[in-house]
């Protein structure tokens, strides 16, 4: 079954290799990307426990955590893949999205079956500098605007992320690259809370932790429907995988846990905050998921603060059920795009469900995710601030499906295509049922979930949202922002930047005269010279 | 003296073939007809390809350096060659990329009876053995004078590659390197005339054993490293480097970027790492660091705006030099009882071999992609991926190097500089590794991004590209790719031969 693991990685880049090369299979192949995820999945159900080790320094594992969110990512992929070609049709021949969708999911399903810092690195950088493709696919300066703040973003993340991996491997006596060595010698380590920084700094830029957020907005509303439901379904869970991969449950660490779970409390609220002044349902689906990640990140600090061995299992249990919400509701909007209202509250009324169902709506499978967390988070404060931030997104959500009405068709009889339809239906059934299945394996008994005191901890922080709602919608001057908020903060920095560059350029080109750079020279080797012999 | 390095090893003679059998290449290439001068130059390289594998398996299976006596005469009175385990890397490195080379640029300079230069094929291919026979020498040189000797043939063999079309712009960019590259000359033949006047021998074993604390040593090193960084090019004193490299035709540029900068980088590394008293360095190699750290800046940001491939690649090569000297600072820094066994002097190596790998592989591609489209201006590279398949390929698998993502050796290189940088404490090193590394991504993706997109109207294929010589491109792009399969850890290989483990 070991061998599931490399098929899984390399199907969708065998396929990318081909399309490159063959007109033949780019042609056919424009309308089976769905195919593409499918060893991923198998993966997941029949190769847990497996380990692969690659040539050189690569080598792919799989734990039962990385099996949630590699069979979650496949999923949504799959769905994803029959939505695409519905969604661009006859601009699928003459702009392909197939390259980047193939390299960008690559990435994001190998990511959680890394099994050392290269093959995490290689993978994570994959998924994130491909993504670059999907957000700019359909043109438009927006788009490229996105764009670059995503590059950038994704590339400082990588440099981050590559300062923690080296700063691991360097702490780790053995030698030994594999992630299990390697965190294992963490709390041990003389460079402990330098790796501790840039790893919170390198996966919190790509989950979109506050500040390094800033790339999310703008890209999701710039992105295509399918295109931004793979990316905020699946891609931001590379970010997810390297907290429960990387960060030390076995040891407490209770500084760095609450440090952690202070900055993801921060980014839970803000991203509710910010996300309400949002017009476009993208936009405030992106707030939504700033919002998400901040709460996995909040959870995950409290786990290590308390030494949690079962915090894997939590975390990614929580971030499968977002993979289908998130990416579904995205697959809901392209749905609801090119649907006329009588047509839309089959569509509509699973979208009410699953987005409440992020805020942890009792029986949902959102439900089952907050009750997987409970005791991560604990009763005291963080436990408080959890059902606040769950009152906090029944507001946003409540948000988005004002919004997201707002973008149907006008023509009355329009209806979505079938696949587009179905990819959303099957992203909702799985956000509701497949936690069910899972529950068991994560937090014990089911009973847990039927309980009227768990149902009443679920439900009194969604009536106080409903109310505050209720409240929201009645002011006559919301407040709104550009998406990025900070960022219209960011672009006179941004142009500082290119002015530096300007003057690195016109010193350059001034170093780079005749006169000058025989100077230079004769400095160099007088300055050489008298430095060394001074030395002695 | 140690008795057993002063002989002639078995397997010594392999290196008086190195250095001999491209000369003899070359006087071959005058008696043949010129039809047969390209074939005749790809045997002779081919030759010399097997030539230094053999050193290097001799290397390896001896664990010791190999060493020939010329004449049988010790030094200081007679001529030695010598290769470690670096040098037999080096060398192979530079037969592969030689060899590969050649193929690429296989009926690139046929005969044109009515063009402005018809010697061209001439001219190339001559230049190109020399190159090939003076790098030999450098590597395998043990005398200091010898080796000047080896530096001027490399430079003048080079030159000419510069001007090969003849046109204005490149006359000037070829004359700026000679002249540049001339005053570097006198720089370095300073330093050896006060290496002789202080000793009385150019042996770098001999000098090795009766150095000490000495003044006229230390600025005769001074002297002689800013007369080989202004031949590497090193920032800031590359102003020759752009115009030379970018203006040179797509095979002789990769040879200049790949290969030729790393000639006097190699001399240095001996210098600094061979003769330069244990602990005197602290501050030269701080200087040689932050030389390096404003090379990978400067270089990266001009290669961030340039709008022609070829001036990209070659502001590249600037910053990639850049992280080569690194070295100097990152291996004499740490407390490790052997420099040459430490994870930045393996990086340094690594980074030498996939940086000449990936640029290679580079500047073929940019030539081929000029041979395709007619140009090469950036903004217009849309649709080429559908154009050229092959030769995109080839510079997505450079670019995975030069920006040093895994699995390539650019990231090998990446990982362990940053390793040892990280290891000792000295973070200001590993800022600008990572700094440079964003920039890096930020001029690849500049070229990756239209490539890989798809143009309104179907782009159309100006003009055929032999399958060879996009395979060439390609293989070298692999190597450098493969590169990052090896251990990442100290290679030994690296270690062996040493003239300081040899005499402490």
């Amino acid at each position: 079954m070991n061998v599931l693991l490399p098929l899984a990685a390399l199907f969708p880049l065998a396929l990318f290799a081909l399309s490159a090369f063959s007109p033949w299979v780019r042609q056919r192949l424009a309308r089976l990307l769905w195919l593409a995820p499918l060893p991923g999945l198998v993966a997941a159900l029949f190769a847990i426990d497996g380990a692969v080790t690659l040539p050189g320094p690569l080598g792919l594992a799989l734990d039962f955590p990385g099996a949630m969110l590699l069979g979650a990512a496949a999923l949504i992929w799959l769905a994803a893949g029959i939505a695409a070609p519905a969604f661009w049709r006859e601009k699928l021949e003459t702009l392909p999205y197939q390259s980047w969708w193939l390299l960008t999911m690559t990435g994001s399903l190998a990511v959680f079956m890394a099994a050392n810092l290269v093959t995490f690195y290689l993978t994570f950088s994959l998924v994130s500098l491909a993504g670059y493709g999907l957000v700019t696919r359909d043109g438009g300066a927006a788009a490229f605007r996105a764009g670059r703040v995503y590059f950038t973003l994704a590339v400082v993340g990588e440099a981050f992320l590559l300062t923690a991996f080296v700063l691991l491997a360097v702490g780790t006596p053995s030698g030994s690259m594999a992630i299990p060595d390697v965190v294992a010698a963490l709390p041990a380590s003389p460079s402990r809370d330098a790796a501790l920084v840039f790893l919170i700094l390198g996966l919190g830029s790509k989950m979109g932790l506050v500040p390094l957020h800033v790339w999310m907005p703008p890209t999701y509303s710039a992105a295509p429907f399918p295109a931004a439901a793979v990316l905020s379904g699946a891609a931001v869970k590379a970010g997810v995988i390297g907290l429960v991969r990387f960060l030390p449950f076995s040891a407490a660490l209770p500084g760095w846990g609450e440090a952690l779970a202070m900055v993801g409390f921060v980014s839970a609220f803000f991203g509710v905050a910010v996300g309400l002044t949002q017009r476009n349902p993208k936009a405030v689906l992106a707030y939504s998921s700033i919002s998400q990640m901040g709460f996995i990140a909040a959870v995950a600090g409290m786990a290590l603060a308390a030494g949690r061995l079962a915090a894997p299992s939590e975390l990614a249990f929580y971030a499968l059920h977002h993979v289908f919400a998130k990416g579904g509701l995205f697959l809901a909007l392209a749905a609801i795009a090119t649907t006329g209202p009588r047509h839309l509250r089959p569509i509509l009324w699973p979208a009410i469900v699953v987005a409440l169902g992020i805020a942890g709506l009792p029986l949902t499978g959102g439900a089952l995710a907050k009750l997987a967390v409970k005791d991560a988070l604990g009763s005291g404060l963080a436990g408080t601030l959890g059902s606040l931030s769950a009152a906090a997104s029944t507001i946003l959500m409540l948000h988005f499906i004002t919004r997201a009405r707002t973008i149907a068709a006008s023509d009355d009889r329009a209806e979505a295509p079938l696949a587009i339809r179905g990819a959303w239906w099957i992203a909702a059934a799985a956000a509701l049922l497949l936690p069910w299945l899972l529950f068991p394996s994560v937090a014990g008994s089911i009973g847990k979930v039927l309980e009227v005191k768990a149902i009443f901890d679920l439900a009194w922080p969604m009536v106080l949202g409903g109310v505050a709602f209720l409240g929201w919608s009645r002011l006559s001057r919301r407040p709104e922002l550009p998406p990025g908020d900070v960022l219209i903060v960011l672009r006179p920095a941004a142009t500082s930047v290119r002015g530096l560059t300007d003057r690195i350029a016109r010193a350059e080109a001034w170093i780079t005269t005749w006169p000058v750079a025989g100077t230079l020279l004769l400095l160099l080797a007088i300055g050489f010279a008298g430095a060394m012999v001074a030395a002695r | 003296m140690t008795p057993g390095l002063m002989a002639t090893t078995p397997g010594g003679l392999l290196l008086v073939l190195a250095v001999v059998v491209p000369v003899i290449g070359i006087l071959a290439l005058w008696l043949v007809r010129w039809r047969a001068i390209e074939w005749v130059a790809i045997a002779t390289l081919a030759i010399n390809l097997v030539v230094s594998l053999a050193t290097l398996q001799a290397v390896r299976a001896s664990d010791a350096s190999l060493v020939y006596l010329v004449g049988g005469w010790m030094p200081p009175l007679g001529l030695a060659l010598r290769a470690d385990g670096i040098a037999a890397v080096m060398m192979v490195m530079t037969g592969a990329i030689v060899a590969v080379t050649a193929l690429y640029a296989r009926g690139q300079f046929g005969f044109d009876p009515h063009g402005p230069e018809r010697r061209r094929p001439m001219v190339f291919w001559t230049m190109l053995l020399a190159i090939t026979g003076a790098l030999n020498l450098i590597f395998v040189g043990e005398d200091l004078f010898n080796l000047y000797v080896a530096l001027e043939l490399l430079t003048f063999a080079a030159v000419p590659l510069v001007s090969l079309d003849g046109s204005r712009d490149t006359l000037a960019a070829a004359l700026r390197y000679l002249v540049f590259a001339l005053a570097g000359s006198v720089l370095y033949l300073l330093g050896v005339a006060v290496v002789y006047g202080a000793y009385g021998t150019l042996d770098l074993v001999v000098l090795a054993e009766m150095r000490g604390a000495d003044g006229a040593l230390l600025l005769a090193i001074a002297l002689m490293t800013a007369g080989l960084i202004a031949k590497t090019a090193l920032f800031p004193l590359h102003l020759w480097l752009p115009p030379a490299h970018a203006g040179a035709p797509a095979a002789a540029s990769a040879i200049l970027s790949a290969l030729v900068v790393k000639g006097s980088f190699f001399l240095i590394l001996g210098l600094w790492f061979d003769l330069l008293p244990p602990g005197l360095g602290a501050i030269g190699a701080n200087g040689l660091g932050m030389l390096g750290a404003g090379a990978v800046i400067v270089g990266s940001v001009l290669a961030l705006r340039q709008e022609r491939l070829k001036l990209l690649v070659a502001y590249s090569t600037v910053a990639q030099i850049g992280y080569l000297f690194l070295v100097f600072p990152l291996a004499t820094g740490s407390e490790a009882a052997s420099p040459f066994a430490s994870l930045a002097w393996t990086g340094g190596v690594l980074q030498l071999l996939a940086h000449a790998f990936a640029k290679a592989a580079m500047f073929m591609a940019a030539g081929l992609v000029y041979e395709a489209i007619g140009h090469d201006r950036i903004a217009g590279f849309k649709g080429l991926g559908r154009i050229a398949p092959i030769t995109v390929l080839t510079m997505t698998l450079a670019s995975v190097s030069l920006m040093g993502l895994p699995p390539s050796g650019g990231f090998s290189a990446k990982w362990l500089m940053l390793s040892a940088a990280l290891g000792e404490g000295a973070w200001w090193w590993a800022v600008v590794i990572l700094a440079g590394g964003l920039l890096a991504a930020g001029y690849v993706f500049r070229i990756l991004v239209p490539a890989f997109s798809t143009p309104e109207a179907p782009a159309e294929r100006k003009y055929p590209v032999a399958p060879v010589r996009e395979c060439a491109a390609l293989v070298l792009a692999v190597i450098a790719i493969l590169i990052g399969f090896l251990p990442l850890a100290p290679w030994p290989l690296l270690a062996i031969g040493r003239i300081a483990q040899v005499s402490p």
